[in-house]
């Protein structure tokens, strides 16, 4: 399945356990910070920004929205927390950056930086993102396709 | 990548392998990843691996 993406676009992947959301990253780049070290990420322009949520519906719109919005728009930087942090098991949303991503439903979330792989539901299991001129090439998903403006 | 919007979540840092970069133009120092690296203070693209 191919989606086009324009500059302005996200493209919403919903399942009936989780969602995801993708936006190219127009070849910006990205800081990835931890407690200790500030890693700049740097991106093509066909690059894809992933987000995976385990809710569905406009409530997980929202709030895949927003953490796209944040970190693309307003260019929060990405904070990491260390393996363990008290933190983790609440956080709402994870995400992925670069030209390929693959869904997997048996990782702990954010504990996989060198590859990638991004946690989503078992529904989304081996679903892969990847870029493509313009917009995005999604395999293994049989969902819907919402696309609304990024602003 | 697996990192959380707003409070990601990386356990495993030390995996990433990042390369050093100095700015031809600034002088900045940092360390990146990608293919298509370029100064994050000045947006030059003039820039050299340090290692």
């Amino acid at each position: 399945m191919n989606i086009p993406l324009e500059d302005d676009e996200v493209a919403y992947l919903c399942g009936r356990t989780g969602t995801l959301a993708v936006v190219r990253t127009l070849g910006q780049f990205f800081y990835l910070d931890t407690d200790s070290d500030e890693i700049v990420i740097f991106t093509d322009d066909d690059d894809l920004l992933v987000a995976s949520t385990f809710e569905v519906g406009e409530r997980a719109r929202r709030g895949l929205f927003c953490t796209l919005y944040l970190i693309r728009e307003m260019g929060s930087p990405l904070i990491v927390l260390p393996k363990g942090h008290p933190a983790s098991p609440r956080l709402k949303t994870v995400v992925s950056v670069g030209e390929k991503t693959r869904i997997k439903c048996d990782i702990q979330a954010g504990t996989h930086p060198e590859q990638d792989v991004l946690c989503g539901t078992g529904e989304l299991d081996g679903v892969e993102v990847l870029s493509a001129p313009g917009g995005a090439e999604v395999k293994n998903f049989a969902g819907v396709v919402i696309k609304e403006k990024l602003h | 990548m697996c990192t959380v919007g707003g409070g990601p979540d990386i356990g495993d840092v030390e995996s990433i392998a990042p390369k050093g970069y100095i700015c031809q133009d600034c002088g900045n120092k940092f360390k990146g990843m990608g293919r298509r690296p370029r100064c994050p203070s000045c947006q030059s693209r003039n820039v050299k691996p340090t290692e």
